[in-house]
């Protein structure tokens, strides 16, 4: 399980997290989702070691992160830019991650090596950006880590490729019981994914809940007023209406059948709950927070 | 629970060395390219018969560049080892591997030491190979140079690793290191400089007292070889017999042992700062947060002082300053503005933003107050250095140099004098403010067609706690003032010419001084110079009968005015000295000048009996003047004794017609302890 306890990170003064809590069930994938600057960067970094948190804790299993190579050698990390050095080849960086990680698994480099398909002798300069990312995926697997942290881990990867990579992902979770913390822009991909999401903004975790929750918190109607009736009824607890001619979208905290017999007071026509995106959720929660799409003209 | 501390990791040993191969690999070829060059110069001389000493002799001159190639390989390497510090991609690559920082830190150290090893092991395995053919090892001699090459490449490599730790950036890194090793001697050459500009009396000769804190300026100053020769066959002889090399000692050796412990404490700040430094520093050129204000007002204060010094001199000295000392307002303004520019030089590299000048204010103020106060304490000497003069009771020693000779006064010896030199020192630092307006003081002699001189004074004091007290003077005396009881002329008069101080210039009862022999340039009237060069025995029995002659107020009148000697031999004759400095400082040399005049009966009698001159042949400077260049020379109109417009006829004596080669005799007069060599050169006929 990783924990993270109200973490504070503040650079030059500036709070990067500011009080961040996540807690990551063990054997789970959760989506670590915010807009840009939310600190879910720096959240990873005080995650794999990097950055030392000012304030709170960041806990793996039970144990500090900081300065503990025990605990740090069952982690594998791919951050959004890989370092490599610079004349290494797959296979240099093999043995230099061989020397690290004691349980790496030369059984398992080699299967993945026709998976990905990469010539290990060439020098991983001369790989494009989506080839870098697979050696990154290839190596942090073979390290055979307990807790697999990845930010923005399929950006320059093809769809083939991705779907490939979070097939791997998946089968070590279900497989060895690997946890792992993804963070991503991609909601659409996190939610084929992810069975945890939390939702940071500001430095802070607006919200963490299972992807179950969280469709099952937020519901979206689409209704048909009786006589054609243009405003939604301002008793109504909307987050978000819209209209496309008769029919009122509506996007309302709850979950649907609470939704529903409030609408039906109004004796609706047609009421139809359907399931948010995380897309949508993701939108409407941080809406909330003032990060709502603005419907600007230019 | 925290994980088991590992303190070395061979994968990222092994990494670093295979990474970073082309640097070591390079500094390796460079270096055996030294023994390469030793084995052509042995295989060229196939006689020339090498010992183990003839080699120890060569490691340890050796050893005595180390410190320079350590200087700068180490920065080299520690360039690299470090690299990853100062990219924020690569520290956090290395700070997500299961390894504790001890572990990187240790393990990179001991790549860069490898590195820094390795081509010195290259280098001198291949020199003791070539030794043990030609010749022999000495084992001490090598175990000495191995011991100083580890130690010198430990200093060099810690002193670099600490600077890698203090910076965020590795362009930043060379720049803090360099600054690191020469701040010292760049700091006292500023200091004195700028005290030169305003104190009477400061001088800006560099004096290394702070020497010993730029190692590398130290250590070329004091690691030496010292080496004994021992021959059977007399020194005079003429039979050629080489000597032979019985010692070797590399001098001041103990010096690399102690660079090696501040290497070890400097590594030991450099870890303390590793643990708490942040990974998100990479890029920042002062990673140490508390390091900051000092990195920008340091910077500033040396933009100060070198950028206000350039500017001064730019703007200000060759226009409009009247006199040898600055002015203080003009120094403190440009002082200021070089100050600023420091400052937001620095305020830029530390923002990494050009964007500095909001809320500025108070900084800069600081900045400007600060040049301003150097300034006023220079100028009304507020920590009273101008007006130092020691007491008596905490002198040890005083040296004292004027009117071309040196004096040495010890205490408990020369009391009486060192309190007539203290009374001199006092009556100059009294008049400061007149010594800095020198040019008024020779108008007004000038104005009344006096004759005038300026008289260089240089006091050495040694005090009783070791401490050196130095200050030198440029004193301006005229005629009148030194008749005038109680002026600065007539004390510097009175004290120089004591019969004390003329028997100490002699250093006739001072038994540190030998005399060690002299020479004596004898002009002609044909135009010709003859040397003749004393052996110490001549030169003992010369310095006996100068003695006579001061005794009997012959010799030994210092005339401040009678710069040309018009009335003395032509003649350069000195004497030359070895001074056994107190406390086995080693040994000194001293050389004084003696004006020979008609009166000194006692040294002509016996320059004469030693066959050193032919008074025949003895000319005064007038008459040799009047010789040479006939009734109109310029020393003569000066002197009035012929009118202005008269005209002179000059012979170039190195004109072709005239010229002819030198050395036309060459002749050996014998003695009892050697021989006097005799050359007569560019004899005109």
């Amino acid at each position: 399980m990783i924990e993270v306890k109200n973490a504070v990170k503040r650079f030059d003064g500036f709070a990067a997290l500011d009080g961040a809590t996540i807690s990551v069930p063990t054997g789970s994938v959760y989506g670590l989702v915010g807009p840009n600057g939310a600190g879910k960067s720096t959240l990873i970094r005080c995650l794999t070691g990097i950055y030392r948190q000012d304030e709170g804790s960041i806990r793996a299993g039970g144990q500090d992160v900081w300065e503990n190579a025990a605990l740090k050698a069952r982690i594998a990390a791919i951050p959004d830019d890989w370092y490599y050095f610079m004349q290494s080849s797959v296979r240099d960086m093999m043995r230099f991650y061989r020397g690290f990680y004691p349980g790496f698994s030369m059984e398992r480099y080699e299967k993945l090596k026709e998976v990905f398909q990469i010539d290990e002798k060439k020098t991983i300069r001369r790989l494009s950006k989506g080839m870098q990312k697979q050696v990154a995926f290839w190596l942090a697997l073979s390290c055979m880590p307990d807790y697999l942290i990845l930010d923005e881990p399929v950006d320059g990867l093809d769809p083939v490729m991705r779907r490939q990579v979070w097939s791997l992902v998946m089968g070590d979770v279900a497989q060895r019981g690997t946890t792992v913390l993804v963070s991503s822009h991609n909601l659409r991909e996190l939610e084929d994914v992810c069975d945890h999401v939390g939702i940071m903004d500001h430095g802070k975790v607006l919200l963490e809940r299972s992807l179950a929750q969280l469709q099952d918190n937020m519901v979206k109607l689409q209704v048909v007023f009786k006589d054609g009736a243009e405003e939604v009824p301002p008793e109504l607890p909307v987050l978000h209406a819209s209209r496309v001619g008769r029919i009122h979208t509506l996007i309302m905290r709850m979950n649907a059948e609470e939704a529903a017999a409030k609408v039906s007071a109004y004796d609706p026509l047609l009421v139809d709950a359907v399931p948010l995106t995380l897309e949508e959720i993701f939108i409407y929660e941080l809406g909330g927070a003032d990060y709502a799409v603005k419907d600007i003209i230019l | 629970m925290q994980s088991k501390t590992s303190f070395f990791n061979k994968t990222l040993f092994r990494k670093n060395l295979t990474r970073f191969w082309p640097l070591w690999g390079m500094a390796s070829l460079l270096g055996a390219l030294f023994p390469l060059a030793m084995l052509l110069e042995l295989i060229r001389n196939p006689s020339r018969s090498m010992t183990p000493l003839n080699f120890t002799e060569g490691y340890y001159a050796v050893l005595t560049i180390v410190p320079v190639i350590s200087l700068l390989y180490a920065i080299l390497c520690a360039m690299v080892v470090w690299s990853y510090l100062y990219n924020a991609r690569s520290v956090g690559l290395m700070h997500t591997l299961p390894i504790r920082r001890e572990g990187v830190f240790v393990t990179n150290f001991l790549s860069g030491m490898a590195m820094m090893i390795i081509p010195y092991a290259v280098t001198g395995a291949l020199c003791v190979l070539i030794s043990a053919f030609y010749g022999g090892i000495d084992p001490a001699g090598l175990f000495n140079t191995i011991l100083g090459v580890l130690g010198l490449s430990f200093f060099y490599f810690a002193s670099a690793t600490f600077a890698a730790f203090v910076t965020g950036n590795i362009f930043a890194l060379p720049a803090l290191y360099f600054l690191f090793h020469f701040l010292a001697v760049l700091l006292e050459w500023l200091l004195t400089e700028f005290a030169s500009c305003f104190l009477v009396g400061v001088n800006s000769y560099y004096t290394g007292a702070v020497s010993y804190l730029s190692p590398t300026v130290h250590l070329m100053g004091n690691l030496g070889v010292d080496t004994t020769y021992t021959s059977s066959v007399p020194a005079y002889s003429s039979v050629y017999a080489p000597a032979e090399l019985t010692a070797v000692e590399l001098e001041n050796f103990w010096l690399i042992g102690v660079y090696a412990l501040v290497g070890a404490v400097l590594l030991a700040l450099a870890w303390l700062l590793y643990r708490r430094r942040r990974s998100e520093c990479a890029g920042d050129v002062v990673a140490v947060g508390w390091m900051k204000p000092v990195f920008r007002y340091g910077v500033a204060a040396l933009a100060a002082l070198l950028g206000g010094r350039l500017l001064y001199a730019l703007f200000w000295e060759g226009p409009f300053q009247q006199g040898s000392y600055c002015d203080a307002l003009p120094m403190a303004v440009c002082m200021i503005a070089a100050g600023i520019i420091g400052y937001y030089g620095a305020s830029m590299l530390l923002a990494k933003s050009l964007r500095v000048f909001r809320r500025s204010w108070l900084g800069v103020l600081l900045v400007a107050a600060g040049c301003a106060a150097v300034c006023a304490g220079l100028r009304f000497d507020l920590a009273g250095i101008e007006r130092r003069v020691p007491e008596a009771g905490e002198l040890q020693r005083v040296h004292l140099y004027t009117a071309s000779n040196n004096y040495d006064l010890s205490s408990g010896q020369d009391d009486a004098l060192i309190e007539e030199v203290l009374g001199l020192h006092r009556a100059i630092t009294a008049s400061a403010d007149e010594l800095r307006n020198l040019d008024q003081r020779l108008e007004e002699a000038r104005s009344r067609d006096e004759a005038y001189t300026y008289v260089w004074l240089d006091l050495n004091y040694t005090l009783a706690s070791g401490r050196t007290l130095e200050r030198s003077y440029s004193i301006p005396i005229t005629q009148s003032r030194i008749g005038q009881a109680g002026t600065l002329d007539c004390l510097l008069d009175q004290l120089v010419n004591s019969e004390a101080m003329k028997a100490k210039r002699l250093h006739l009862d001072d038994p540190s001084y030998t005399v060690a022999g002299g020479g004596i340039y004898q002009y002609t009237r044909d135009n010709s110079t003859e040397y003749l060069g004393l052996s110490s025995r001549e030169a003992a029995a010369v310095l006996e009968a100068i003695g006579k002659d001061a005794a009997a107020g012959a010799w030994g009148q210092v005339d401040w005015f009678d710069e040309n000697h018009d009335g003395a031999y032509a003649l350069d004759f000195s004497l030359n000295f070895t001074q056994e400095l107190p406390d086995g400082a080693g040994t000194n040399w001293d050389t004084i000048s003696i004006t020979m005049r008609p009166e000194m009966t006692s040294t002509l009698a016996c320059l004469e009996e030693l066959g050193l001159i032919d008074r025949e042949r003895l000319l005064t400077w007038s008459q040799y003047d009047n010789a040479i260049y006939g009734p109109g020379y310029d020393g003569a109109v000066s002197e009035g004794r012929v009118p202005a417009n008269t005209e002179y006829a000059y012979e170039d004596p190195f004109a072709e017609e005239n010229y002819v080669s030198p050395a036309a005799s060459i002749g050996v007069i014998g003695g009892e302890d050697g021989p006097t060599e005799v050359f007569v050169a560019g004899a005109v006929g």
